[in-house]
C-alpha cells in the first residue's frame, strides 16, 4: 500500500498504522475536495503529508518518561553461569536421570508427577535420580581435583 | 481496529458528495459580501459629505487598497482551501500589497502640512469608535471563511487563517470606508491598522483550531 510506503521510515513503527488509518478518513471526509481532472496522486499526497506532520507533532507533544533506576534488576550473571554449568553437566547423564533431574529437582514435581510425565514407575524415578546425583557429584570432584 | 475493515467501513458509508471548487467558494463569499455591503447602505450609514469626499484622493486610497487587500487575501485564502495549494507564495504577496498601500498613504500625508500635531490628528475617541465598528464588520466575513475553512481541506491551516484574517479585516474595513468621515492618511494608517491587525491576530489564533480535520 503506498501510504504504508509513504510513511515507513517518516515515523515510527508504532504510529504508522494510525496515521495511515487518520489519513483514510482524512481521504473519506474530504473527497469533495478532489477535482477528478487533476492526477489523484498529488492530492493524496498532500493529505498524507499533513497528516504525517499532525503524527509527528503529537508524537512530539507526548511526554517522555525518564526511566529510574529501580527499574534495573539486580546483577545474575553468578545464577545464569550456573544453570548453564548444570545444564551441560545434565547433558553428559543418561537422557531418563537427566529428564527427572530436571522435573523434580528443579522444576519441583513430585516423584509420582515425574512418573506420569516421563512414564518411568516411581521406583524407577527415584533410582534414577539417585544414581544421576552421584554421577554428577563424581563429576565434579574430578574436576575439582584436576585443578 | 484493523485497516482492512476501516477501509470496509468507509466504503460502506461512501456517498455521492457535491464538489468543491474554487468558483462555488468565491460566489458564496461575493454573495455575503453584497449582502452585507447592501444592509450597510441600506441602513444609511453612508457618510453625508459623500459627494465632495469623492474628489479627496486620501478616500479613493482607502476605499481601492482596502478592496484589493480584501479581494487578494480572499482568493489566496480559498485557493488554499486545496490541499494540494499552499498560501505561503500568497501571502508575501499580500504583506507586499499592504506595504505598497501603506507606503502610497505616507507619499499623500506627506504632501500635507507636516507631521507637527500627530497626536491630535489620532483623535482617540472617533478612532477608538471606528476600530469597533470595523472590526464587528468584518465577523460576516470572519464567520463566512471560516466555514468555508472547515467545508475545504487546507493542508497549511495557519497560513490559510492568516490570509482569511486579513481578507475579513479588509473586508470589514472596506464596508467601513462608506461610512467613515475621516479621510486623514494618518488618521487611516494607524486605526485601520490596529483594527485589521485585531480581527487577523483572532483568526489566526481561533481558525486553525476550529478547522482542524
Amino acid at each position: 500500500m503506498w501510504l504504508r510506503r509513504y510513511y515507513t521510515g517518516r515515523l515510527p513503527p508504532v504510529a504508522i498504522d494510525d496515521a495511515i488509518q487518520e489519513a483514510l478518513i482524512a481521504v473519506h471526509k474530504k473527497r469533495h475536495t478532489y477535482d477528478p481532472s487533476r492526477p489523484f496522486g498529488a492530492w493524496l499526497a498532500a493529505i498524507a503529508r499533513y497528516k504525517w506532520i499532525d503524527a509527528a507533532r503529537s508524537l512530539g507533544a507526548k511526554p517522555t518518561e525518564v526511566l529510574s533506576d529501580d527499574i534495573a534488576v539486580p546483577d545474575h550473571e553468578e545464577a545464569i553461569v550456573s544453570a548453564r554449568s548444570l545444564d551441560q553437566l545434565l547433558t553428559t547423564l543418561k537422557p531418563a536421570q537427566s529428564q527427572v533431574i530436571r522435573l523434580v529437582k528443579l522444576q519441583g514435581l513430585s516423584i509420582e508427577e515425574a512418573s506420569k510425565a516421563t512414564g518411568q514407575s516411581a521406583a524407577l524415578v527415584k533410582v534414577n535420580i539417585h544414581r544421576g546425583l552421584k554421577r554428577l557429584t563424581s563429576l565434579l570432584r574430578s574436576v575439582s581435583d584436576a585443578d | 481496529m484493523q485497516t482492512d475493515s476501516l477501509i470496509e467501513r468507509l466504503v460502506n458509508e461512501l456517498k455521492p458528495v457535491r464538489l468543491r471548487t474554487v468558483w462555488t467558494d468565491a460566489i458564496a463569499l461575493i454573495a455575503l459580501g453584497v449582502v452585507e455591503l447592501g444592509l450597510f447602505l441600506a441602513l444609511g450609514m453612508v457618510r453625508p459629505d459623500m459627494p465632495a469626499a469623492m474628489h479627496l484622493p486620501s478616500f479613493w486610497w482607502k476605499l481601492i487598497s482596502l478592496g484589493l487587500i480584501a479581494l487578494v487575501s480572499g482568493t489566496v485564502a480559498i485557493m488554499s482551501l486545496d490541499p494540494v495549494r499552499l498560501p505561503r507564495r500568497g501571502l508575501r504577496w499580500i504583506v507586499t500589497l499592504i506595504a505598497a498601500c501603506l507606503a502610497v498613504g505616507w507619499m499623500l500625508d506627506a504632501s500635507r502640512d507636516g507631521f507637527s500635531a500627530l497626536l491630535t490628528r489620532l483623535d482617540w475617541p472617533n478612532g477608538l469608535e471606528c476600530l469597533y465598528t470595523m472590526v464587528a464588520l468584518s465577523m460576516p466575513a470572519v464567520i463566512g471563511l471560516g466555514l468555508l475553512m472547515r467545508r475545504g481541506a487546507p493542508t497549511d491551516r495557519s497560513g490559510t487563517a492568516l490570509a482569511a484574517g486579513l481578507a475579513a479585516a479588509a473586508w470589514g474595513a472596506f464596508v467601513f470606508v462608506f461610512e467613515c468621515p475621516f479621510d486623514d492618511p494618518f488618521f487611516v494608517a494607524v486605526w485601520y491598522s490596529l483594527s485589521c491587525g485585531a480581527v487577523t491576530l483572532f483568526t489566526r489564533i481561533t481558525l486553525p483550531r476550529l478547522t482542524r480535520w
